[in-house]
């Protein structure tokens, strides 16, 4: 049994954890129960799980807990309180979502992009959607 | 607002009214109105309702709430819903608060019906149902504010933005003031709908109402569920399909329990027999923990006899065997896999057809493949139940199929309906997988076993390997063209696994109705035609994925059709024109073709073709253009589609679902493939089961044949959220044959595509 102290969406959490080697996602989601973060594939290919770590895209799913300890951790329950960033607006302007379940990262990989300095169709998308919404993810960036 | 729950509705029930609704005080109006379920035939017809599964409530404090007993899996329904309500009920679109509603069994529901949110069908078998609830509900409000204005002349009244007005005298009355008095009145002749020309929300494009908590993480789905003292659950199935448990292994160091779970009578698919042990679930107190342990989990397993002949090699060999060797349909025979059944052409022999394609100019005689395609929900499959012994058991689920949920539930409790109850969650996806029960099941099984509230998972390699998949399909095609380019005959023989077959139903001189959609009644002048479907005898496990039996068939009667086009040395469109007899499909046809510029060149170095098709009673037309295509791929730039479904509530969701579906049969196509080994799923993640992402996503463009300027409720109206699936496939192997010469006739067309991060 391990416990660290992680910093989430500003806020210090002490979080036990009899494997060192949780990954960021489980953490997330069974221990602080903040469950906009995605679980879609495991494998770093779906991005469902991306969270912004120090300011950088992180695919949650696959990050050890532990290597997480010291940095800030951005979540999309973080992102905003209110809807109010840029992209989660675009993203209701736009009608973005059809099922959802991937655009907590889709979000976070654009806050992440944008946060890189990177606007309208330079910023980058590489998450998967099976409902396809890619084309009016295009459109809500562009007004980014 | 609390959701009223479905017990409470019949407690409080008070008088059922013309039109079958309901109408009691609980604060306020309440209409409970009756949605015929879908049944898959004539679920138009409003003899077949049986449930109550929506229901409207107008508070004193001029809320209005419509429960809904369907399923929101990001098609829309519950904004659709919400529309057509707020028009009837002359409403503003966002003052309606949507709630889901919960399953009940009353009334009683014939066997086997469920509300299943399937076939495309809420919005085509609900619009009726809704605009005659909410204008009973605007006549009893008014007839409320005629009760307190003292003027019995209804005419006198209009009702609009919530507020009913007498007009002589302009005193108002808003609908939260009348309706605790209309709750107490009986409903009189109803008022007219809406007229059509006075539509001001269906027709039009407006927000829908789950997107807000889809951009901040707060939309709950399955498997966000969380309750107190709750523990998690890990699914691990045996090694190939067929497997059964040998013993039960020690519960691993650091678990709570590990849970043999068995199949239920009605999730048995194929190799999967009731009361086989096919899976353990390893308990533990968060899912990592849990999962690791069920990787590493040293359980036995007996594999089944035939395992060795459970593969892809295999199950293509002998479906290329029931092309020819079939054994014939009888009424009182077994009829077991591998029957042939004549869908059309009853009175029509192989030799007439034979007879009617000597004579023709050209022939083309095609073998089409298709292989099992795995759903892959972006959510994998999961449940969570909060179960005590003897006294109450709750289901959180994202399923499809709330009420057959409730039925299994008090069948594997034992529990009365009344102790039971299931809440529907959000679905990341349900594309036909989450209406099965078997995950379901698996953790009704686990929180009966431990006592404690335990959400299951599967793991996605689970998800991949353990599916219910689109069946495979080997489909043989024949048909001529004379010298004036006219089809000659046409004789048409799919082999697939049967979807009803492995649910148990028996199936009749046609074969099964989910495995020859698109194939049959085709407004083709075709000449003799003779239409066989198959039963296939591979057990792997097949359900409904998205567009079903139509994701099978358009592709080899659009791409047979367009081989007989370059036979005939016609253009695709042109021959297509020609030979369609239906006008609507005509209209369908020339729209696709106009949106996807088939009447001028592509630019340099682009190929078009162009697909047409029908599914859940609408038609859909498909124009795909592409370019650079090599060996491994190909670039998809422009997809067009064009939609008949007679009406259209929401034209922005009807574009997003066209899309979607789009893509959905585009995954498919070029990379969409399940095979097996000694009974294994191969595989097993995205990584092989190549998705496509932004960069490779087509520009869409879509066009709807307008709503008619009134609408006839005798009129079939069609479903929207499969129509992107079926016409993909064909399109773009026409555009492939247009850019290399080459047909594609086995699907996909990258079986060995990878993707990685």
């Amino acid at each position: 049994m391990s416990t660290l102290t992680l910093n989430v969406n500003g806020q210090n959490h002490t979080v036990s954890v009899n494997d060192s080697g949780m990954p960021l996602l489980w953490v997330l989601r069974d221990i602080l129960g903040l469950t906009g973060t995605k679980y879609g594939c495991g494998i770093e290919i779906c991005g469902a799980c991306t969270v912004m770590v120090n300011g950088q895209a992180e695919k949650s799913c696959d990050m050890d807990v532990s290597s997480a300890v010291g940095k800030q951790i951005v979540t999309i329950e973080g992102l905003s309180t209110n809807r109010s960033h840029p992209a989660q607006q675009a993203w209701i302007a736009k009608q973005v979502p059809q099922c959802g379940y991937c655009q907590s990262g889709m979000l976070m990989s654009v806050a992440c992009s944008m946060k890189a300095g990177h606007r309208g169709s330079n910023i980058e998308i590489g998450n998967l959607c099976v409902c396809g919404t890619y084309n009016r993810i295009k459109q809500a960036v562009s007004t980014l | 607002m609390s959701t009223i729950t479905a017990p409470e509705l019949r407690k409080n029930e008070t008088r059922i009214g013309r039109r079958g609704f309901l109408s009691f005080a609980t604060g306020g109006l309440t209409l409970g109105f009756l949605m015929p379920e879908f049944s898959g035939i004539g679920e138009l017809d409003a003899a077949t309702i049986t449930q109550v599964n929506s229901f409207l409530k107008i508070g004193s404090d001029e809320s209005i709430t419509l429960t809904i007993g369907s399923t929101e899996m990001g098609q829309g329904s519950f904004s659709g819903l919400a529309q057509v309500l707020a028009e009837e009920l002359a409403v503003d679109y966002s003052k309606i608060v949507t709630v889901q509603g919960a399953p009940t069994l009353a009334n009683p529901a014939p066997v086997g019906a469920a509300i299943n949110t399937v076939g495309s069908s809420v919005l085509r078998t609900n619009f009726w149902k809704l605009r005659d609830a909410g204008c009973a509900a605007r006549t009893l409000l008014v007839q409320a504010a005629a009760k307190a204005k003292g003027d019995s002349n209804l005419s006198n009244y209009t009702a609009a933005n919530g507020i009913v007005t007498h007009t002589p005298t302009a005193s108002k009355y808003t609908y939260g003031q009348l309706a605790a008095s209309a709750a107490t009145l009986p409903l009189g002749t109803p008022l007219p709908l809406i007229p059509d020309a006075d539509f001001k929300v269906i027709g039009k494009t407006v927000p829908r109402v789950d997107i807000p908590n889809k951009v901040d993480g707060s939309a709950i789905y399955g498997i966000d569920i969380r309750l107190p003292n709750m523990v998690y659950a890990v699914i691990k199935h045996g090694p190939a399909f067929g497997a059964t448990l040998a013993s039960t292994p020690a519960t691993p160091r650091g678990m709570i329990a590990v849970v043999p779970t068995k199949v239920i009578a009605g999730t048995d698919r194929g190799t999967e027999a009731v009361g086989n042990i096919n899976a353990v679930a390893v308990v533990g107190s968060n899912t990592w923990d849990a999962w690791q342990s069920a990787r590493s989990l040293s359980a036995k397993w007996n594999l089944p006899a035939n395992v060795a002949s459970l593969n892809s090699t295999q199950f293509t060999a002998a479906a290329s065997a029931l092309l020819t060797g079939a054994t014939p349909y009888t009424a009182a025979g077994q009829n077991p896999p591998g029957t042939v059944y004549t869908v059309e052409g009853t009175a029509t022999t192989p030799a007439a057809v034979a007879s009617a394609l000597s004579g023709s100019a050209h022939v083309v005689d095609a073998i089409y493949t298709l292989p099992y395609v795995a759903h892959a929900c972006m959510e994998v499959l999961n449940c969570t139940v909060d179960y005590v012994a003897g006294v109450r058991c709750d289901i959180y689920a994202p399923t499809q199929s709330a009420k057959g949920l409730l039925q299994l539930a008090v069948m594997l409790t034992g529990l009365p309906e009344s102790a039971i109850t299931v809440h529907t969650t959000y679905l990341g996806g349900g594309l036909g997988r989450k209406a099965e029960q078997d995950f379901v099941s698996q953790a009704i099984q686990v929180g009966m076993a431990i006592g404690r509230p335990v959400k299951l998972m599967w793991p996605r390699e689970e998800d991949f390997t353990r599916d219910q998949y689109r069946p495979m399909a080997v489909i043989h095609g024949k048909a001529g063209v004379n010298g004036s380019g006219q089809i000659t005959g046409w004789a048409y023989r799919n082999v697939s696994p049967s979807i009803l077959g492995q649910r148990g139903a028996v199936l009749g001189p046609t074969g099964d109705s989910q495995g020859i959609e698109g194939a049959q009644a085709l407004p083709y002048n075709i000449g003799v035609r003779l239409t066989e479907w198959v039963s296939h005898t591979a057990p792997i496990p097949v359900g409904f994925w998205r567009s079903v039996g139509a994701s099978l068939n358009t592709f080899a009667v659009e791409s047979l059709i367009d081989e007989l086009a370059a036979a005939a040395g016609q253009d695709p469109y042109n021959f297509r024109r020609s030979a369609l007899t239906d006008p609507r499909w005509i209209a369908v046809l020339d729209a696709g073709a106009n949106l996807g510029g088939w009447h001028t060149a592509p630019p340099s170095g682009h190929f078009r073709g162009i697909a047409i098709g029908t599914a859940f009673n609408s038609i859909v037309a498909e124009v795909v253009e592409i370019s650079n295509v090599t060996a491994n791929g190909l670039r998809v730039n422009k997809v067009s589609i064009a939609l008949d479904s007679y009406l259209t509530v929401n034209p922005g969701q009807v574009d997003a679902q066209l899309s979607g579906g789009m893509v959905h049969g585009l995954n498919a196509a070029l990379y969409g493939r399940q095979t097996f080994v000694n009974g294994a799923a191969q595989n097993k993640n995205f990584n092989h089961s190549r998705m496509i992402r932004s960069g490779e996503m087509p520009t869409v463009a879509t066009t709807i044949i307008p709503n008619p300027s009134a609408l006839d409720r005798r009129r079939v109206i069609g479903g929207v959220g499969e129509l992107g699936v079926p016409t993909l496939a064909p399109a773009l192997a026409n555009a492939y044959f247009k850019a290399t010469g080459k047909r594609v006739r086995d699907l996909p067309f990258f079986p060995n595509a990878t993707m990685n991060d």
